[in-house]
């Protein structure tokens, strides 16, 4: 055995070790197990070492599994739904554009409706309109949010309960025809008519119901400057100014910059003459008023003088100017009237001195314009001044304000409620008007309208008047409606909706349509429609002759939003019987009251709208309020000051308002707002303010906006008015002046400018940094505002917060110094509390090259793009604050709360009101940054456009919101890196200024010195 | 290298108490139960504590809008009780670090304290910066992690500084507060019958045994931490200081604040330190270890820090006078006329003037005096940098953004809550861990240390 | 008792004079393996045990550097490298900026790896194992005794010979030190139910939490990162409109700026009588009208215009494209039957533009050519 095996290794002729070869047994044995030692013996558990790595790691992966399988699960985004069938024109995404008129108020401006998927998101000014030329004012802006205002009426009410049109209409039909039978007067309560087919709809109404009579009422307004020129010229019409022609203006208590005529126009017709870039090319602007206006913050002087006072004023103003001839021939009555009656006027000389030359110098190149609240005598006499300096020539027929339904006269007015008492009126229809509201408390209108059986209210949202009428029907938003305007001559704009009723609401004229046909049932969508493409064929189709037909003028018209044709009427001569020597009330004790147009709120009609309740007033800066106005000595005479109570007493109406404190007005002067104090409206606009019209009488000597004899008495309590701007009072040494100190204002005489172009630069540091700048290749986007144009109208704010989703926040945070606006006027004082020099700056993000914010953000949220912008990535952001704090003009907004979930108890957080919301900008959670972005969102779509369209993005392709609002063009943005564009000339420019350059930030807003037109110091 | 030569010196530690006998004293408190006392001060301090946990959820709950920061003033209550508790946390490491590299012994008695102030205040400091931002839950951006934006976050920023020198600051005194604490856990665990207390003194103590071979290379980490420390702790405040010094806000943009605000730093600390200890030394029969001399020492301090405070102020004006800049010089005007001037003069009285009476001896001597004027150094140093921050922000270079901040009732109950969060601790503290540091007192006993006679 | 390993003799003493004696005479004699235990460090202990100073300060040294270079670095590569964003017009590496950072890393890293390295690599902590511990003479260092303990492992040892030499230097209770066998024979039992339990449970907490967090917590506002928005995108659902679909149709009869709306709806015959088709025939033309007719008109009319549909009777199938009464229509009747739509053909105005059309009916006519081509195309 051994030898055999023996052999058998013999013949092998490897081996794997000596060992091996000797045959070593040990070596044999472990040859049989084929592992080497240690491999495979004693493998079992006890032998383990502590801890097992398998167990342990298996016990790991299975956490971590679980771990994993927690993170697979993604939630659904929600449905995705798209056209069935898309519409020819809409592209999702891409917005859509309607020429449209705006009914904010009487002048009917034509508008242009920004629509995405079919819902309007954005209105702008139409560029084809020839009044307002594509600019739009705040109220026409913000008028959208009344669209999506949560609490529009939605169902037709009867007697306070729901109900349904038919039954409604079959109602009101059957009133309207008993009211015929028993010949009751059918009386119908409107505004302002404008549109000649709702005139040709009321005769229609007429004549199926013939003791129908038409009531066009309004709070303010030009009613007055109508009967004037009524009363001077035989007609209502009366023309338009050319102030771009005007060498002199004189305001005579008008705000013509603010609120008067259609102010977007005026402001466009002054601002040319305020030209100071191209060319110089200034005219001088004089204001004599009681408030502090608007127009009057533009002043080169301004003369304050009460409204009452209007009338010596003027005569005095003609008695100076007649000496040195007049261009028309006035009567001796005239004649003997203004040489024999005595006048005093309390003003500065020198001012005064430097207004008749001036009127003297410019005859018939100079403008005397009378305010809207100022009574007849006052504007007639006006109108004789004019004449007398021969002035007519700047008036421009061809763009006379039409009359299309005179106004209802205050008798009138009472007659209708004398027989409303009497039981002689069947039926009152208020056709989208308030008279509760806005008739003064003495007429009794209330009380009358609880006698009349049948009382109908068209109205968008419930109000003071439908509240106490048996029917209140929703009527469609001005976007859901069709309509006309024709309140200028040579002018037709044509409305038309936009997007098709959100409820159950109806067109008010289909409504009349209705009644008028007598069959409830005849009712359907576009029985209007039909209406104004009949009319419109009838009578503008005719009136414009144009080559194409019919249908395709129809087309174009509404293409256009307007149709243009001349309109002339033969001017006829001054009548100067109509200058009459004026009764003058005892006035020089007391106070006189007077009521001025709220800049924002119209008659109230806004009141509920958040973004115009919020809109600071461009003057005293105060948000969701109105006060009582006094001059700085006033306040000191009744010892009162910001906030205080004041009780205000007029012919036995006794009121109690907030006072402030207003520089550089008349003493003993009162000025009060209109349309505050709405009591029946939604949660906005509910007590906001106080309802001046309480003070209002039928039968007041002056006019119904001016009262004299008021007496004032301090009372205990306070009202806080907050505004946007601290308030400092005007001689306080310790902060005077601070914005010409700092340079933040840079201001000069046209005089100086022209003696010496670089005056404002003339001692200028030489600033350097330390590091090296970034170059910026392609485009860079700058801003420029040229400070002579603004008017401080805030149309770039309104325009601002509709286009960049900005949220209201209420005046609780308003107060706390937390408002959103992203854009900001500031106003500052110069000068002497009686006679302050005000300064506008439209403040917003200077996107700086050198960007402080950018610092010391810790997350990189707020940096600089390619193109020059500082951009805000909201999302990034963890809400330090620490940008806004080193934000050296403090126009960072941060989100304190979620402000659409906190505003009014989610007022505006819900999905009506969502809808407001532009789709291409973020609407921002709480606790985020955020700030002006120079509309990225439009810089976007331009840059997708140029490259679609494969061409380089040029500076000139973008628009700002801001920009496109600006009504005088002040505001000019493009590329700062394109040596040609008008921005980077701009920065160049003589009166080109930097706030703050001295911290060598570089902004990029340039805004352009203001100049002042005065005369030389001295003579 | 050669360990303190506390031989020459007078003894820091009255009476010369036998060893055993601290020990017995030092770790008392933790082997009896506490008593009524105790329960009566954790009840109100938890009950501050409710009031913080409170305004904070409505802060989370609402947004910062509970708070009455406004448009030009973003930084309030919030940021000012901030830098307060940073302030406070500078005592325990200065104490601890500064004082034992200056070998100044009679520190031994109230480092462990301090340092334990330190890190509970520097916590509560920690908390504000989380808080006052808009969307806490993403405070972790400000940590430099990769994420799926491929962002990074801006070193550029001041704040990131902050993140970065507060957290650092409170590690490295956790850590140092930690080291001296380890031959103490083991002396307690020899002493303790208790199983569980055995468990965890042993835990920490991580097998101590009191080796000379340990010893010698534990002197050198306390000294390479304590001259780490040294910097470190001077390094805190100036970054903090930063946060303002490194903005161009007129009031904030000012060169001198770095060494004014760690004067000031410890110029609080000290005072709170010197607060609580007051108590801390007749609750637990110490007297004779944290010694009058120790807490007049620290009045020294408090005088000399309040002064260099005061020489601040002094300077500020100057500079801003002197640089000829319209809207600094406002600021500082304004600061002492406008309308934030009550908190200005309330800051000067308590800071400039109150300590100037520690120059007489029977006031730096007397317990009652001190602890009020050191009250009054805290009430100032809070209002200092109210002063700092509110009013500058409130008045900067556009008149037309002005506008005055209120507090509301929850910055109150956050500021008052902050407090309550802090005292908790020490409370637990005092209970949980020895208040003084055992061995080292044990080395500064007279005669604890060999004569080398024979040598 | 006997089957214990020794692990030192340990002496105890009163005072810190006698302890540093007795320590160098210890070193004098040669002994290595021995250590000193005081409650408190003793001045000039180190010197009496001859021990070499400490080389923590390296590794403080090396890490602290390592440290302030490495925070460097990482700067420089995200501001400058990675991500760089311009901010505040300042260079992407700004050094100055980066200082109090590098500051703060270079404190922080070194403070903790000379700690840890002390604890753990100098001192080999934790160890609650050691002999000594649980000792009457660990009780006595721990507080006021000073003791020496020298160990069995060093050369010199042996039991009588130490004993003699702490009696020497005046130790009093002297006494032997034994390794403690169970704890030497000690195992760690990891896997205890306890431990798994415990595993499991963080387990299922993690999955729970991360879950949540990922799933529900972070779509609630606010904290979805404004996924949520108070605005309506395209193609989304809005609640306000009965119908639910949040892209609406503009109202009959308005027009958009630069939309010239089809005038002939519903008047097939006017729309012929006053239709021209304004394109000219050409390749191109043909070609975009076969595509579109392809694509949009075939699956009805089929590719050939034979009504052969490819619906398979979802819809009745058109009439074919070459009946005579459609080869006789004008161009602009088959451009108003694709614009307006007849019976059951919805317009195909949304999908095909004005020119598209054209286009088509120029495509259309080719086919109805190529079905009944005249002699005078043959040649």
């Amino acid at each position: 055995m051994n030898d055999n095996r023996n052999s058998k290794e013999v013949k092998k002729d490897f081996w794997k070790s000596l060992k091996d070869y000797n045959n070593d047994p040990e070596m044999i044995r472990i040859k049989e197990n084929e592992f080497l030692e240690g491999v495979t013996n004693e493998f079992d558990e006890s032998g383990l070492s502590g801890i097992s790595r398998r167990k342990f790691i298996a016990l790991l992966s299975a956490s971590t599994a679980f771990a994993a399988t927690a993170c697979t699960d993604y939630r659904d985004k929600g449905e995705i739904i798209p056209y069935n069938k898309r519409p020819e024109e809409i592209h999702p995404g891409k917005a859509n554009y309607y020429a449209s008129t705006c009914n904010g108020c009487a002048n009917t401006c034509g508008i242009l409706v920004k629509t995405r998927e079919g819902r309007p998101i954005k209105i702008d000014g139409n560029p084809d309109h020839p009044v307002n030329k594509g600019k739009l004012c705040s109220k026409g802006q913000a008028g959208i949010l009344n669209l999506y205002d949560p609490e529009r009426l939605k169902e037709p009410m009867s007697g306070g309960r729901k109900s349904d049109w038919k039954s409604i209409d079959a109602e009101i039909i059957s009133y309207l025809n008993d009211s015929k039978i028993s010949n009751k007067e059918i009386a119908l309560i409107c505004g302002t008519v404008v549109s000649p087919t709702v005139k040709n709809l009321f005769d229609d109404f007429s004549r199926i119901y013939p003791n129908t009579k038409i009531y066009p009422i309004e709070l303010t307004g030009d009613r007055i400057r109508r009967e004037a020129w009524f009363d001077s010229y035989g007609t209502y019409d009366y023309p338009a100014f050319k102030l771009d022609e005007a060498e002199v203006i004189l305001s005579l208590d008008s705000d013509f910059l603010g609120v008067e005529g259609n102010y977007i126009e005026n402001m466009q017709k002054y601002t040319t003459r305020r030209e100071s870039v191209d060319k110089l090319n200034f005219n001088r602007l004089y204001v004599a008023e009681g408030r502090l206006s608007a127009t009057g913050m533009m002043a080169d002087y301004r003369i304050p003088i009460s409204p009452d006072k209007q009338y010596q004023f003027v005569l005095m103003l003609i008695k100076e100017l007649v000496k040195s001839g007049s261009s028309v021939n006035l009567g001796n009555e005239a004649l003997s009237i203004i040489n024999n009656t005595s006048v005093q006027v309390n003003a500065d000389k020198q001012k005064i001195a430097h207004l008749i030359r001036d009127l003297n110098s410019n005859r018939g190149k100079s403008i005397v314009i009378a305010g809207d609240t100022l009574p007849k005598e006052v504007h007639i006499a006006v109108n004789m001044l004019n004449e007398i300096l021969g002035n007519t020539t700047l008036f421009d027929f061809s763009k006379s304000f039409k009359s299309v339904l005179p106004f209802a006269a205050p008798d009138q007015i009472s007659r209708l409620i004398d027989s409303m008492n009497n039981g002689n009126v069947g039926v009152v229809i208020h056709l989208d008007s308030n008279p509760v509201f806005i008739l003064p408390p003495d007429y009794g209108y209330q009380a009358a309208l609880k006698k009349v059986t049948a009382t109908v209210a068209l109205t968008e949202s419930e109000n003071e008047t439908s509240t106490l009428c048996k029917y209140s029907l929703p009527v469609n938003n001005q976007l859901e409606s069709w309509g006309d305007s024709n309140n200028r001559y040579g002018v037709y704009s044509l409305q038309q909706p936009v997007i098709s009723p959100l409820f159950n609401t109806r067109q008010k004229e289909s409504v009349l349509l209705t009644w008028i046909s007598g069959d409830a049932a005849s009712y359907n969508d576009d029985l209007y429609h039909k209406y104004l493409i009949n009319y419109f064929n009838q009578n503008i189709f005719t009136k414009a002759n144009s080559m194409a037909d019919q249908k395709s003028f129809w087309y174009s018209a509404l293409h256009d939003g307007v149709v243009l044709f001349s309109e002339n009427k033969n001017r006829t001569p001054f009548n100067s019987g109509a200058f009459k020597i004026r009764k003058e009330s005892d006035r020089e004790k007391g106070f006189t009251v007077h009521l001025t147009e709220s800049y924002f709120l119209g008659d109230g009609r806004f009141a509920n709208n958040g973004w115009l309740q919020e809109v600071p007033h461009p003057v005293s800066k105060i948000t969701w309020d109105n006060y009582a106005a006094l001059s700085p000595s006033t306040a000191v005479s009744l010892d009162v000051e910001m906030n205080d109570l004041i009780e205000i007493s007029v012919n036995r109406k006794v009121l109690q308002l907030p006072v402030m404190v207003q520089p550089g007005m008349s003493d003993s002067t009162i000025n009060i707002e209109l349309g505050y104090g709405r009591t029946v409206i939604g949660d906005v606009g509910k007590n906001v303010g106080i309802n001046p019209v309480q003070f209002m009488s039928k039968n007041n000597i002056d006019s119904p906006f001016v009262y004299t004899n008021a007496t004032v008495r301090k009372v205990e309590g306070k009202h806080k008015l907050v505004s946007t701007q601290e308030h400092h009072s005007l001689d306080d040494t310790f902060v005077k002046d601070f914005h010409r100190i700092r340079k933040i204002i840079q201001e000069g005489t046209v005089e100086n400018y022209q003696k010496d172009p670089h005056f404002l630069h003339a001692n200028k540091h030489e600033i350097f940094g330390i590091t090296r700048e970034h170059k910026y290749t392609g485009v860079k986007w700058a801003m420029s505002i040229d400070l002579n144009k603004c008017t401080g109208c805030t149309a770039c704010v309104t325009s601002c917060n509709v286009e960049n989703n900005i949220p209201v926040v209420g005046k609780d945070q308003v107060e706390k110094g937390r408002e959103m606006h992203w854009m900001r006027l500031d106003r500052y004082y110069s000068g002497t509390p009686d006679d302050p020099v005000v300064s506008n700056q439209p403040m917003l993000c200077q996107h700086c090259d050198n960007a402080p914010c950018e610092n010391v953000c810790p997350v990189n949220a707020t940096n600089h793009s390619p193109d020059g912008l500082n951009q805000m990535a909201y999302n990034r952001c963890v809400g330090t604050r620490y940008c806004s704090n080193n934000c050296p003009y403090k126009v960072r907004r941060y989100n304190f709360f979620d402000f659409r979930d906190h505003f009014a108890d989610e007022y505006y957080q819900n999905n009506l009101t969502s809808l407001i919301n532009n789709p291409e900008v973020t609407v921002r959670s709480r606790g985020v940054m955020e700030k002006c972005t120079f509309c990225v969102q439009r810089i976007m779509e331009a840059r997708s456009n140029a490259i679609t369209e494969g061409r380089e993005l040029k500076g000139t392709d973008v628009v700002t919101a801001c920009q496109q609002a600006c009504p005088t063009n002040a505001i000019v943005f493009g590329d700062s890196n394109d040596p040609e564009s008008k921005i980077s000339k701009l920065r160049e420019h003589n009166l080109a200024y930097h706030v703050l350059e001295e911290l060598n930030i570089k902004p990029n807003v340039t805004y352009i010195a203001k100049l002042r037109n005065t005369h030389p110091e001295g003579n | 290298m050669s360990f303190i030569d506390y031989s020459q010196e007078l003894s820091v530690v009255e009476g010369k108490p036998p060893l055993r006998s601290l020990d017995d004293l030092i770790s008392k408190p933790l082997e009896t139960r506490p008593d009524k006392k105790f329960y009566i001060a954790l009840s109100i301090t938890l009950s501050m504590l409710g009031l913080f946990v409170i305004g904070l959820g409505l802060t989370f709950w609402y947004g910062v809008g509970m708070w009455g920061n406004n448009n030009p003033v973003g930084w309030a209550f919030d940021i000012v009780n901030f830098v307060f508790w940073v302030g406070i946390g500078h005592a325990g490491t200065l104490i601890s670090a500064i004082l034992f590299l200056f070998r100044q012994k009679w520190r031994t008695g109230i480092a462990r304290f301090a340092e334990g102030m330190t890190i509970f205040a520097v916590m509560t400091a920690l908390l504000f910066p989380l808080i006052h931002v808009g969307r806490p839950w993403l405070d972790g951006w400000l940590m430099p992690y990769p994420n799926q934006h491929g962002l990074w976050v801006n070193f550029t920023s001041p704040l990131l500084w902050d993140v970065f020198a507060v957290s650092t600051y409170f590690l490295v005194s956790l850590i140092f507060w930690y080291v001296g604490l380890i031959p103490d856990f083991a002396t307690l665990r020899e002493r303790t019958s208790g199983k569980i207390k055995k468990v965890i003194y042993s835990t920490f103590s991580l097998g101590w045994r009191f080796s000379n071979r340990h010893w010698q290379h534990y002197e050198m980490v306390y000294l390479i931490l304590a001259g780490f420390a040294t910097p470190l702790v001077l390094s805190v405040h100036t970054i903090v200081s930063f946060d303002f010094a490194v903005s161009i806000l007129p009031g904030w943009h000012t060169t001198i604040f770095p060494p004014y605000f760690v004067a000031g730093a410890v110029f609080s600390g000290f005072a709170m330190v010197q607060n609580v200890l007051i108590f801390v030394r007749k609750i637990f029969n110490y007297e004779h270890i944290i010694t009058l001399d120790t807490l007049e020492k620290m009045n020294k301090i408090m005088l000399v820090t309040g002064s260099m405070v005061g020489y601040a102020y002094a300077m500020e004006f100057f500079i801003a006078w002197y640089s000829g800049v319209q809207p600094e010089q406002f600021t500082f005007l304004n600061r002492a006329f406008g309308p934030y001037a009550w908190a200005y003069w309330i800051m000067v009285s308590c800071n400039v003037i109150t300590p100037q009476l520690f120059w007489f001896k029977k006031i730096r001597r007397s317990i009652p005096v001190m602890f009020v004027v050191a009250v009054f150094v805290n009430v100032g140093m809070w209002f200092e940098r109210f002063v700092i921050v509110v009013t500058s922000l409130s008045r900067d270079y556009l008149p037309s953004s002005w506008a005055y901040y209120t507090p509301t009732l929850v910055d109150a109950m956050i500021l008052l809550g902050s407090f309550g969060f802090f005292f908790t601790w020490i409370l637990l503290f005092t209970k949980a861990l020895p208040v003084v540091s055992i061995a080292e007192v044990k080395a500064v006993v007279d005669d604890a240390q060999p004569t080398h006679k024979d040598h | 008792m006997s089957d214990k390993i020794l692990y030192s003799y340990t002496g105890i003493f009163d005072t810190p004079d006698e302890i540093i004696h007795a320590a160098g005479k210890a070193s004098e004699h040669g002994f290595e393996k021995y250590d000193v235990h005081t409650p408190y460090p003793l001045h000039g202990m180190n010197k009496a045990m001859k021990l070499p100073p400490s080389k923590l300060g390296y590794v403080a040294l090396v890490v602290g550097l390592s440290g302030a270079l490495a925070a460097l670095l990482l700067m420089f590569w995200m501001s400058a490298v990675d991500y760089p964003i311009v901010i505040g017009g300042k260079p992407f590496f700004s050094f100055p900026a980066y200082v109090p950072v590098m500051f703060e890393v270079t404190v922080l890293s070194a403070s903790i790896a000379t700690v840890l390295t002390m604890l753990f690599v100098f001192f080999k902590l934790p160890n609650n194992a050691h002999p000594l511990h649980d000792t009457d003479y660990m009780k006595k260092v721990a507080s006021d005794k000073y003791g020496i303990s020298i160990q069995a492992e060093d050369k010199l040892f042996s039991e009588s010979s130490v004993q003699k030499f702490l009696n020497e230097c005046g130790a009093k209770e002297i006494t032997a030190v034994y390794y403690d066998n169970d704890e030497i024979a000690h195992k760690h039992k990891i896997l205890e139910p306890k431990f798994i339990a415990f595993l499991l449970f963080t387990a299922f907490l993690t999955s729970g939490v991360t879950y949540f967090t990922l799933n529900k917590l972070l779509f609630m506002p606010p904290f979805d990162w404004m996924m949520e928005q108070a605005k309506l995108n395209p193609q989304s659902v809005s609640e306000v409109f009965s119908d639910g679909f949040g892209m609406r149709k503009p109202v009959e009869g308005t027009i958009a700026r630069g939309f010239t709306p089809y005038q002939f709806a519903g008047q097939p015959e006017v729309a012929e009588a006053n239709l021209v088709n304004p394109i000219p025939v050409s390749k191109e033309v043909l070609e975009l009208g076969q595509q579109k007719y392809d694509t949009f008109c075939s699956p009805c009319h089929g590719y050939y215009g034979e009504g052969d549909s490819r619906l398979r009777g979802q819809f009745p199938n058109p009439p074919s494209l070459h009946s005579e009464k459609i080869r006789s229509w004008k161009d602009g009747r088959i451009f108003h039957v694709i614009t307006d739509g007849q019976n059951i053909m919805p317009s195909y105005s949304g999908q095909l533009t004005v020119e598209e059309r054209w286009a088509v009916v120029h495509y259309t006519r080719v086919l109805q050519r190529a079905l009944n081509a005249k002699e005078s195309d043959l040649q």
